[in-house]
Parts: structure tokens; sequence; C-alpha cells
């Protein structure tokens, strides 16, 4: 059996974000549970950013990197999202365009809430181990973006968006899969998934969401340990305190996570308190800190967590990580693979973190004027040409980079042009 | 056990998690919200209740309930149909 996993990972947090404490003061929520939720910035996307642009931002860095013969073996490209922009024609198709690809090349789009990377990424693992093509690579971009539009309703969904607000984020993560996993090498047939049918959050109109978030939670927890107890039985002598030096968790915000690893610690590894903190912070902490800079980017969270813990880790020797996907309505899965210090160094040099801190940190008003001006690029939105001046602080501050913007939506049409 | 067993319950859960509430007399009409456990203390709450009364399903059963008084009657009612089973 061939390797399998990621060859190569890029995340795009975006190019503004917000400070979450400052938000939650502006709409004067309580600030010490939110900093309890271990919450700090959440990337926003400018009207002229979408998904399709945060997937290209994130997978062009590692496009680059390949030579022509390397790119061109690029024979599947998934998109990963909950904030599609057609109901047909998938984003895949414009970030095909965009990033120059070989046109023999499955393209399409997955949908299932935040599971939908996951989903994308085990595609491209079966692509590559079924060997059909052998050599064949998999692209595959979790992109998704929060613009909402509060839909009519009155105070009670305003109040339930306030406290979803915080926690919503934008951006992608591009991930090549290929027979030289490099970063991240998979645990071949170690996976345990876990799905049924729970209204716990969910997208059911344009620019909008509705749940419970209470629900949700519960819905998390519960596939959290079911999921692992699948992967156990496949995967012989397997113990969650010591298999995995690192756990990686979809992350809505960190204080979820918090509470997940507790119980999870609590109820299968028998832990006691005084090994829970410590080990949250050595294991699980790694994970949270991109999370923490980006905010919920959905369908792509977990591979964010991914790449913090790759980036930030210690891996003086190979270290499995255990990685635990969840996405509403609902379907989860965990799953592992392994790092080493090589694939640590590759994935370094697109500087995420240095990427994160380089963004635009927006004001509370030049927040709410874009807000305000969410109607604009509704779903459907049939002509519009995009400003790029609406706040001329962030596109300055992306003079330098390479980077793709939407310009103009021409009868439904998106045409997109590169900023450097 | 019946319900007064089962609301002790929860109102011991409730202290332990959110220690601050040990001198509070609990009512069935009080909201765990209210009382200050978010819903991550919330899921806990529920969680070791549930393990105390060796009630193993998933939490997502016993959603619904509007404050103490209502979790307490849809434990019990679980109870019984996990004992019964």
């Amino acid at each position: 059996m061939v390797s399998v996993g990621i060859e190569a990972m890029n995340v795009f947090g975006g190019i503004a974000y917000l400070d979450v404490l400052q938000l939650v003061r502006h709409r004067q929520l309580d600030t010490a549970r939110f900093e309890n939720l271990l919450m700090h910035e959440k990337a926003v996307a400018l009207p002229y950013e979408d998904p399709v642009t945060c997937g290209v931002n994130a997978a062009k860095p590692l496009l680059d990197a390949l030579t022509e013969a390397e790119k061109g073996r690029i024979e599947m490209l998934i998109t990963c999202s909950e904030s599609g922009i057609d109901f047909g024609k998938s984003m895949s198709t414009y970030i095909h365009h965009y990033l120059g690809l070989n046109r023999n090349c499955r393209m399409f789009e997955l949908k299932q809430a935040c599971y939908s990377g996951t989903a994308g990424f085990q595609m491209g693992i079966n692509f590559v181990l079924s060997q059909v093509s052998p050599g064949a690579k998999a692209l595959v971009i979790a992109s998704d973006i929060s613009r909402f539009i509060v839909p009519e309703g009155g105070s009670a969904l305003t109040e339930d968006w306030f406290y979803a607000e915080p926690s919503a984020g934008a951006g992608a993560v591009a991930m090549l899969i290929g027979e030289n996993p490099y970063v991240f090498q998979a645990d071949v047939g170690a996976n345990g998934y876990y799905g049924y049918e729970v209204m716990d959050t969910c997208r059911p109109v344009p620019d909008s969401e509705a749940g419970d978030a209470d629900l949700s939670l519960m819905s998390y927890l519960d596939c959290c340990e079911q999921a692992f107890l699948e992967y156990e039985k496949r995967v012989t002598g397997v113990d969650y305190q010591n298999s995995f030096q690192y756990l990686s968790f979809h992350t809505p915000f960190g204080g979820m996570v918090k509470g997940a690893h507790r119980t999870m610690m609590r109820k299968i590894a028998q832990a006691t308190p005084t090994e829970i903190e410590p080990d949250f912070e050595n294991r699980v902490i790694p994970g949270l800190r991109y999370c923490q800079r980006v905010g919920n980017i959905m369908g792509g969270t977990l591979f964010l967590s991914l790449s913090s813990i790759i980036d930030q880790g210690r891996f003086d020797s190979p270290k499995r990580i255990g990685c635990f996907s969840y996405g509403s309505g609902c379907c989860s899965e965990f799953f592992s693979g392994i790092v080493t210090s090589r694939g640590q160094e590759r994935q370094r040099l697109f500087g995420i973190e240095r990427q994160l801190n380089e963004r635009y940190q927006l004001s509370m008003d030049e927040y709410e004027v874009l807000i305000r001006g969410n109607d604009a690029v509704k779903f459907g939105t049939r002509n519009i040409k995009l400003d790029h001046e609406l706040i001329p602080g962030v596109w300055s501050s992306c003079k330098d980079k390479q980077r793709l913007f939407l310009e103009e939506i021409r009868e439904f049409h998106r045409e997109y042009g590169w900023i450097s | 056990m019946n319900k007064t067993d089962i609301f002790a319950l929860v109102a011991r859960q409730t202290c332990d998690v959110i220690p601050s509430l040990k001198d509070h007399v609990f009512q069935r009409s009080d909201r765990l919200k209210d009382l200050g456990a978010n819903s991550i203390d919330r899921s806990e709450i529920i969680e070791m209740t549930m393990e105390s009364l060796s009630l193993n399903i998933p939490r997502v059963a016993v959603f619904g309930a509007r404050n103490i008084g209502e979790l307490v009657d849809v434990l019990h009612e679980k109870l019984l149909i996990d004992r019964a089973s």
C-alpha cells in the first residue's frame, strides 16, 4: 500500500480581523464569559472577498512551490464549503481557472457543515489509495465565510446572532493530498465515523444561520465519544491519553474544545482532574492558537487546528495527532496521522502565523460599515462592481502580496483580479 | 430512584460545577443559565448527573428542558425506559 496524506498545507486567515473582546463590549455582552470561552480574534471577509478568493489565496502558495509537472498531476479539485455561491456550479470551477490547473481533473464541491473539509480530505486519501491513477494528487480546499444578513424575525434572532457572532470567522485551508505525505501521513484504516440526523445548526436560508447552540454542543460531545469508540474498535491497543501526542479538534471556539477534552479524558481515559489540565495545555492548546486568531471557518476549522499543531508543536521525534471532526446535522469522524520535524519545516515555509500578524485590525466603526453592507453581495447578486477602497487601510495592507479578489459580478458570473 | 432524588443529584452536580451556588436553595423553576451556568457548564451538569444515574444514553436524548424541573422529569422518564429495556 502506498503512503498517503498531506504533502503540503496552507491557511488563509483573511486580510482583516476584529478583536473579539472589543466586539463583545460593543454588543454589551458579558466579557468574563467570553474570556472563558477562549476567543481572541475573528477574521472578517470584505465584500470583495468570497470563498473563491479565500480558497485561491490559500492554495496559490502551495502551487507556486510545485514544478509544472507536479502541478499537472492534480487530477481532483474539491471545494468543501457551506458558503456556496451557486446551487449547481461549484466554486472549484472558478478556483481551477484562477490557479491554472490541468483540465484533466475532476472538480466538484462537498457539503456537510463543518465536516466538509474532512469529507474532502478522506475523498482525496481514498483517491490516492485506490491507485487508479498512480502518482495523481488531489487538491482539497475547505473555504467558508460568515457574512450574515440577520433575517426578519425580530429581536430573538438578533440576540442569537449576537452570541454566535464573536466566533464566526472567514478563511480557507488548502491541502495537497498525495503519495509523499511530508506534512501529515494518514493512518490508513484508522477511522471512526459517526453521524445521525439532528437539527442543531444549519443554513436554511441564504446569508443566515439557524439553530440551537446547546443542542449543538450536546451533539458534538456525543459524537466526540462515539467516533472515538468506533476508532478504538478498528485500532488495536489504542489509548486516548497515550497514543496521541497532540489532539486536534474542530474548534467552534476554544472553550468548547476544553470542555470536550475534559469530558473525553474523564470518561474515556479515566483521568483525574489533576491530570486533565496539564494534558490540555500540552496536547490541545497548540491546536487552538490559530483557531483563536481566525474564528470558526466551518469546513476548514479542524485543519486550521491541525496546521496550528504542526507549526507550533515540538517534533524532535515523529508524533501522532488524533483529529476529531464534527459537522452539524450531523456527521463526525476521529482519524489520525503522523507529523515529523521535516513536515514542520516544510509547513513553516508558508509563514501562516506571519500572515495572520500582517492582517489589518478593524475598528468597530469599520466593522459596522462592513456588516451593514453585506446585503450588497448577498447570495444571488446578479450584477455589482466591487469597491476596493471601502476601507482603504485594508486594501493598502495587501499591496505587496499576490492575492485574488472579486472585482465584479456580471450576469451572475464572478470575475476576479489579482492584486500584487 | 425517584424525582426527588434526581432533583437532589442535579442540585449537587450544579454546585460541583459552580461552587458559588452551594448555599442556593434550588427550585424546580430555576434555569441553569440564570444561575450562571454557560453552555459548557450546563452540559457538564447534565452529563455528571447521567453518569451518577448510570444512564448511558446520548446527551441529545435529554435536550429540551427549559428549567431544572423539566430536566428532572426527562431524566426520570429516560431512566424508567432504560431500566425497563
